[in-house]
């Protein structure tokens, strides 16, 4: 045993795996910097395997403290040692980045592969430390050859890891090493390898071990470390273990390593900025440039005063770069004809507005670009741009194209453990078979917060108290939350003037030809690198082919959604009615029933509906005194000045997140960044808090500004609500924005909004079926897919064919092939192709021309398609079979005619419903309704009339079930029939005791009571009834939403 | 001719599932699904609700505690097999119509059983006895009796009329027409047989294809077939697996009385004997434990095989639980074999291991012969077991005494002086054997070589582990 007792040594860690090294490291870099500074170390090398991925972590783990952070890398040479990289320099560390980015590029995602050779040309500013690992027998010549390469390659730079960890002989190694060290003249450091930040956490290292291996624990056997010495140990032990000499050592290579992150010095793309100009200037030039396009009549003083405002503070940020990129971006989409619209923080401006980037005109909303951009908040300026869902990747390689692969990446999206992914994986290691793992995931993923695990396991037959399920829950609870892998986010791009490799590490993401950098989105905001995300939106692709059939049919060229006329009270009329169907974002369940309540009468009031119809708002019990305030019943009140401008245009109920942060700022004492800490730990919080840290200072702050603790408590509950969902207003006004435009459409062309949504399926919240009836119950006619008048797509057709060509005559929904499930494109391509050249004279020719297979000919024929060449579908079907493929020729004329039998209309209408999932003929329930009659079931029509709390029964298809995430366990369902919808609330007793039926039930029928308030009506189930008896064989059309 | 059907709705089940207990709620999956959903669930999970057709979440929604099964193909063909040994005394023409048919020929037996209604009870009284539900037609082509086995249990025709009228009723779904053509005739409005029968031959042919009109024809007779016959197989296999680990050989004799009971029925089909068998009790995917269980004459009485199965197991020691059980018997001999003495002196060059090996196991047992083989644990009294000798020995360098001391004991006196360590050892948590002990390469005062221990971290509590060579 080396050293001395009585002195306790300096020491810096410099070789430490934090949790980023997947399946590797089983302690946070939070976790291992509270440890190494209780400690006393000087410093601690985060050194995750060939990633940078958790070093922003660590950066800001480390940021408070005396314990100083080493950036690293360990390297796992596939032909030779493992070294560990640790940064002297700005320059080392762009080097590391470089060598990072090389070994991750040249392998799949996830893996990475560096040799010898690559390490030749190792740029200056990186230590390196060789740890030649346990001495095997057979190994001690290869020793001797890598301590020369080492030697030689790293001259001057390198130094030998001597990791003890209570071996078999620890002296022996200590003595090998230093021979070693002496041959080739390396000196000795003393280091860890550190695993874990405590010895504790051993099991959870063995585990991350079996998982990485795929194996049970109890077969792991040698891939287990022996033993837990590769925590971050006690500087008294390490002197027992290490000669003083070893462990001073690690402080002067500390004291080399003198790199920190702040040093990096991101720089946004300059040739957005011409020859000669400067960002400010170019970005003032173009904005005064498109102002002539927002107002023809020339700038009002009070918005070009504005405009000033901004400008100044955007050059006071120097963001204009960041306004120059996306500016370019939506230039380029809209060169392209992609609708595309901008939303957060920076969109909110009339700046964006000039420039095309948002079409909400800031200033005539109400919305204040100081309210989001502030100089005292150093926060990143925050635009997030949607695109048409189907032209995305247009406007994903022209980013590419123009910035070079090397200099935009996509940013990563770190994928933590949840607890069902944690208790399938923890089981697997811990030998479950199976069929208990998914018993576990069931039991997991159902746990809410407010649901015992240990309930949950027991009903789902474990025993909790034995010795595996004891360490299952508590090995779960410690692997949740970890990181295990990297993804690609779904659309933030960052764009550099430089190269990004040596800025951040690079590597390949799952699909083919994208890369993503190895940092996230909270990661990229601490650095203040630029982020455009270039999001997916179905709604825009929807409202482009909105404005094509209006051109086409209507004549109406609406050029942008601009010149969609604001304010339209018959808008505003049909919003109010909830009369939503298909819109943007105020369609849902919840939305509807909150429309009448809210009564929104101008585009405010849709920014507001937008975020208060959010979980979080519900939960936080925020829209009862909101809507209670707005009809009068409750009296608006301010406890101060400060607090009412902040909650002024919401009538005192905080509902935006800025106004959460604003609030706490003005009345808490908050400073701009404990806010912005705030609005970041939100994300985090689901469910098991996060908020309590800031419990106290919440309340301190209040009560040092004389506000009543009776106050605070309700501000911090409602702040409490929010959880994850708190809904930034800068967000809610976009979309607010697209939910006028949709309802506008609707409201006066609902026809074109219907074939444009149809279209644009799959997306938003209706099935086909409900915004066909929804079409057909404003009076318009929907008819069928045909061969001789259906395209792939949805079409409009005059109602009278007279009428061709007439912008003002009325039309027809024609459904499309698309509608036909089974059906590819192809085949309708085909059939329109040969229509197009001569209409079809029968079912042969349509065959021959369109080259129809018999899986084709067999589809249209179930779906009805084939009506006007062969009739009924029984004869479509036997005519259609009896086509011979080759000999097309040969066709059923000289056949012996068969007798047939016509369908029936109940045959008919579950054809409809198996092969295009709506029915144009009946619904199903009036086939059953003399039954339905006999067991008392009322019609959803009857339920408009009826009184306030009165018992009744209604039967219906089950369309949709909804869990909302709130914690009140209520699920909502939409039942169908043939005469409207009706929305039932299933509270959590009832669906749990009749839970087969409330699971299976295609036909169900409610006993309940009828609840209508302020124009909401629901149906509070009392009672659920299985009446698919009355439909056998009726598949399920259900959509279930959890 | 008089062909008879004998429909197992419930094999497929009874296969996957051999030793599920009845109150356990048990549901077998469909095969060939994309996603995961129910075909056969038994009693007690239909009464709570779990059916035909649900995905296996929709299932355990309903009924958290249900076990789940794939459907088990070999095992379906293996007890369909049994069967057939069983029905084998009954007549001499047997076919498999798998998955969960059996066809006899009865026109012969007839005599030999006393008619029909004779011949039908036995056959449905031995079956009930056996545990097996079944339905049971009979008809003079056996296309007509499948089909019928599956529409009118009990139903016994003899002329062709009389069977064309009620396979006129059959409805298409279980005509036996291929599934895609039944979809087709069904899209084309046709329900039942009765309909299909009456389309103009070229007509129908060319919308279901030759195969599926030669199929009508043989359900009436119209096509002359050639039913292949069954043959009792030369080897017997059988394979059990348990849904819970089963301790000590009490539990095991359940199942293997009903593997006796089925090599037994094989032997009597096959009018033989069997000398050797061997069981195998499986307890984790590498390790098990094998019996072999011999006799001196070939035997084929179900109660005697099981006697000397249960003899066997019950004098092994299981080192471990159980999780599966399989037997295997490979001579089957139809004569009895010449008798030969244990210990015949052997003839020829020197010793044969593995015959001696094998005789010595069978006559005194498995525990009295062992082998040791390494183990990848860190926790020494974990890192050798008693295996078979063929784990190849394992590369860990690490320097461990040759004899381990069969448990750890107070060291005294203490070591004279410490040649190496500590080695510190901590592992084990997820088996309860954990432990966390620093371990010494130590001389005595005696100069022998020894493996000692501490607590990890303490400085006292000696104990002695090991001697080193």
């Amino acid at each position: 045993m080396a050293g001395n007792d009585d002195v306790v040594p300096d020491y810096a860690e410099l070789h430490a795996l934090s949790d980023f090294s997947f399946q590797r490291g089983a302690s946070s870099a939070r976790k291992l910097f509270d440890r190494a500074r209780a400690l006393g170390y000087q410093a601690l090398a985060i050194t995750d395997e060939c990633s940078l991925a958790g070093i922003v972590r660590a950066w800001e783990a480390a940021k408070d403290g005396d314990c100083r952070l080493i950036v690293g890398s360990e390297i796992r040479l596939h032909d030779g040692p493992v070294l560990v990289l640790l940064v002297e320099n700005h320059a080392g560390y762009s080097a590391l980045c470089q060598l990072i980015t090389k070994g991750r590029r040249a392998a799949p995602k996830g893996e990475y592969r560096l040799g010898m050779a690559d390490m030749q040309g190792l740029g200056e500013g990186l230590c390196v430390l060789w740890a030649p690992g346990p001495l095997h027998g057979s190994e001690a010549a290869r020793r001797e050859v890598h301590g020369a390469w080492v030697a030689r390659t790293f001259a001057g730079r390198a130094w030998i890891a001597v990791e003890l960890h209570r071996g078999p002989d620890d002296d022996a190694e200590l003595d090998a090493l230093r021979a070693l060290g002496e041959r080739h003249s390396l000196p000795c450091v003393a280091s860890g390898d550190v695993h874990m930040h405590i010895r504790q956490r051993r099991a959870l290292h063995d585990v991350l071990t079996a998982i990485r291996i795929n194996t049970p624990v109890a077969e792991a056997g040698h891939a287990l470390f022996p033993n837990g010495e590769r925590h971050l140990r006690k500087r008294e032990v390490l002197g027992r273990i290490y000669p003083p000499d070893l462990l001073a050592e690690s402080t002067c290579i500390a004291a080399r390593c003198l790199f920190r992150m702040d040093d990096l010095n991101y720089v946004y793309p300059r040739e957005l900025v011409p020859e000669g100009s400067t960002p400010a200037q170019h970005l003032r030039n173009l904005t005064q440039m498109h102002m002539g396009g927002r107002w023809p009549d020339g700038v009002p003083e009070k918005i070009a005063a504005t405009i000033e405002r901004e400008l100044a503070l955007i050059a006071e940020l120097e963001y204009e770069a960041f306004f120059l990129t996306v500016y370019d971006i939506v230039r380029f989409a809209r060169s392209k004809d992609i609708l595309c619209q901008g939303r957060g923080s920076a969109a909110n401006s009339v700046v964006c507005y000039c420039l095309g980037i948002t079409e909400v005109d800031p200033a005539n909303a109400g919305l204040l670009f100081e309210r989001f951009i502030s100089s005292e908040r150093k926060e990143p300026p925050d635009i997030d741009v949607d695109f048409e869902h189907e032209r995305r990747e247009e406007v994903i390689q022209y980013i590419y194209g123009k910035y070079g692969r090397e200099r935009t990446a996509l940013a990563a999206t770190v994928i933590t453990y949840r607890s069902k992914s944690a208790a399938r994986d923890v089981g697997r290691a811990l030998g479950l078979s199976e069929d208990q793992l998914d018993q576990l995931s069931h039991a997991y993923s159902h746990a809410h917060g407010d649901v015992d695990i240990g309930l949950r396991l027991r009903e789902r037959g474990f025993d909790t108290s034995s010795r595996t399920m004891r360490q299952l829950v508590g090995l779960v609870a410690e692997l949740h939350g970890m990181p295990r892998h990297l993804s690609q986010h779904v659309g933030g791009f960052v764009i550099a003037d430089q190269p990004l490799y040596s800025l951040v590490p690079v590597e390949n993401a799952a699909m083919d030809d994208r890369t993503v950098i190895q940092w996230d989105k909270d990661d990229l905001e601490s650095m203040r690198l630029l982020k455009v995300d270039c999001l997916a939106l179905g709604m825009l692709t929807c409202l482009r082919k909105c404005l094509d059939l209006l051109r086409e049919h209507r004549g109406v060229s609406y050029g942008r959604m601009a010149d969609i006329p604001i304010g339209d009270e018959a808008t505003y009329r049909m919003i109010r009615a909830a009369d939503t169907i298909g819109v943007f974002q105020i369609e849902s369940r919840a939305q509807m029933s909150m429309l009448p309540r809210l009564k929104p009468k101008d585009y405010y009031d849709l920014v507001v509906q937008v975020a208060i119809v959010r979980p979080g708002p519900i939960q936080g019990g925020m829209v009862h005194p909101y809507l209670k305030r707005r009809s009068g019943e409750e009296a608006t009140d301010y406890p101060s000045d400060k607090v009412r401008e902040v909650l002024e245009r919401t009538l005192g109920v905080p509902i935006f997140q800025e106004q959460v942060m604003r609030l706490l700022m003005v009345a808490a004492n908050f400073s701009a960044g404990e806010a912005d800490h705030l609005r970041r730990s939100m994300a985090a919080w689901k469910r098991h808090g996060g908020l309590e840290h800031f419990e106290e200072r919440i309340f301190k702050g209040f009560a040092e500004n004389d506000y009543s603790p009776e106050y605070a408590a309700r501000i911090y509950s409602q702040i409490q609500g929010f959880g994850s969902y708190g809904f930034p207003e800068s967000h809610a006004a976009g979309f607010a924005l697209l939910a006028y435009i949709s309802s506008y459409i609707k409201c006066h062309h609902p026809e074109v909004f219907t074939c444009a949504l149809l279209n644009s399926q799959p997306m938003g919240f209706y099935a086909p079926a409900q915004l066909v009836h929804d079409l057909r119950r404003q009076g318009f006619e929907v008819r069928p897919p045909d061969v001789t008048a259906s395209t792939w797509d949805c079409s409009l057709e005059p109602l009278h064919a007279r009428d061709a060509g007439n912008p003002k005559a009325k039309l027809a929904l024609r459904l499309g092939l698309r509608m036909v499930s089974g059906l590819s494109s192809d085949v309708a391509q085909r059939v329109s192709d040969a229509r197009r050249h001569a209409p079809f004279g029968n079912l042969d020719d349509l065959c021959r021309r369109a080259a129809l297979g018999r899986g084709e000919r067999e589809r249209l024929a179930d779906a009805g398609a084939l009506r006007t060449l062969s009739g009924h579908r029984h004869r479509a079907r036997w005519e259609s079979a009896g086509i011979e493929r080759d000999l097309p020729m040969l066709g059923t004329t000289g056949e012996e005619r068969a007798i047939l039998r016509p369908p029936t209309v109940a045959e008919t209408v579950f054809a409809d419903y198996a092969t295009q999932s709506l029915s144009l003929t009946a619904h199903p329930l009036s086939l059953v309704r003399g039954q339905l009659r006999r067991r008392r079931a009322c019609v959803a029509s009857q339920l408009l009339s009826m009184e306030h709390g009165r018992w009744i029964r209604h039967a219906g298809l089950v369309t949709v079930r909804q869990r909302p995430a709130t914690a009140s366990g209520i699920t909502f369902l939409t039942l169908e029939d043939e005469t409207g919808q009706v929305n039932v609330v299933v509270r959590r007793d009832i669906a749990e005791r009749q839970r087969e039926i409330f699971l299976g039930a295609v036909l169900m029928a409610v006993d309940g009571e009828l609840q209508a308030v302020e124009g909401v009506r629901h149906l509070i189930a009392r009672r659920l009834h299985d009446y698919g008896d009355l439909l056998p064989g009726f598949s399920a059309v259900s959509r279930d939403f959890h | 001719m008089l062909w008879a059907c004998l429909r197992f709705p419930g094999l497929a089940f009874a296969a996957a599932f051999a030793a599920l207990p009845e109150d356990v709620p048990g549901a077998l999956l469909e095969d060939n699904a994309r996603r995961r959903t129910v075909a056969i669930v038994n009693p007690a999970a239909q009464k709570l609700g779990v059916q035909r057709g649900q995905t296996v979440a929709a299932a355990r929604a309903l009924c958290p505690s249900l076990v789940v099964r794939a459907r088990d193909k070999a095992a379906e063909a293996g007890l369909l097999a049994e069967l057939a040994a069983w029905c084998y005394q009954f007549s001499g023409h047997i076919s498999m119509a798998p998955p969960q048919c059996l066809l006899l020929e009865a026109g012969a037996s007839l005599r030999l059983f006393d008619g029909w209604s004779a011949l039908s009870g036995k056959l449905k009284q031995g079956l009930a006895a056996l545990g097996h539900v079944h339905a049971l037609a009979a008809a003079p082509c056996p296309a007509a009796a499948w089909v019928l086995a599956a529409s009118f249990d009990g139903c016994v025709v003899q002329h062709p009329e009389q069977m064309l009228r009620l396979l006129n009723d059959i409805a298409l779904s279980r005509s036996g027409l291929p599934a895609k053509s039944v979809q087709a005739l069904r899209s084309m409005g046709f329900r039942r047989l009765r309909e299909v029968f009456a389309l103009p031959r070229p007509e129908l042919t060319r919308r279901i294809g030759r195969e599926g009109m030669h199929w009508l024809d043989r359900l009436r007779g119209h096509a002359s077939e050639a039913i292949p016959a069954w043959q009792p197989p030369a080897t017997f296999f059988q394979r059990i697996e348990f849904d819970a680990e089963l301790e000590g050989s009490e539990p095991l004799m359940f199942p293997l009385r009903r593997m006796t009971q089925a090599l037994a029925n094989m032997l009597a089909a096959r009018d033989g004997g069997v000398q050797l068998f061997r069981l195998r009790l499986e307890h984790t995917r590498v390790s098990f434990t094998e019996i072999p269980v011999g006799m001196a004459a070939p035997q084929r009485e179900a109660a005697r095989l099981f006697e000397l199965a249960r003899t066997r197991v019950e004098r092994s020691t299981l080192h471990a639980p159980v999780r599966a059980i399989e037997i295997h018997a490979e001579q089957l001999p139809t004569f009895r074999p010449p008798l030969r003495d244990l210990f015949d002196p052997v003839r020829g060059e020197g010793l044969d291991w593995s015959a001696l090996d094998e005789r010595l196991r069978a006559r005194m047992g498995e525990s009295a012969l062992r082998q040791l083989s390494a183990v990848a644990d860190h926790r020494p009294e974990r890192a050798w077991r008693h295996g078979d000798g063929s784990t190849p020995p394992l590369a860990d360098l690490r320097p461990r005494p040759l004899w381990l001391l069969h448990r750890p004991r107070p060291m005294r006196p203490t070591p004279a002086r410490v040649l190496a360590g500590p080695e510190r050892i901590e592992s084990g948590w997820w088996d309860g054997g954990d432990l966390r002990r620093d371990y010494y390469i130590v001389g005595t005062r005696q100069g022998q070589r020894a493996w000692a221990y501490l607590p990890a971290g303490s400085h006292d509590g000696w104990m002695l582990h090991g001697w080193f060579a």
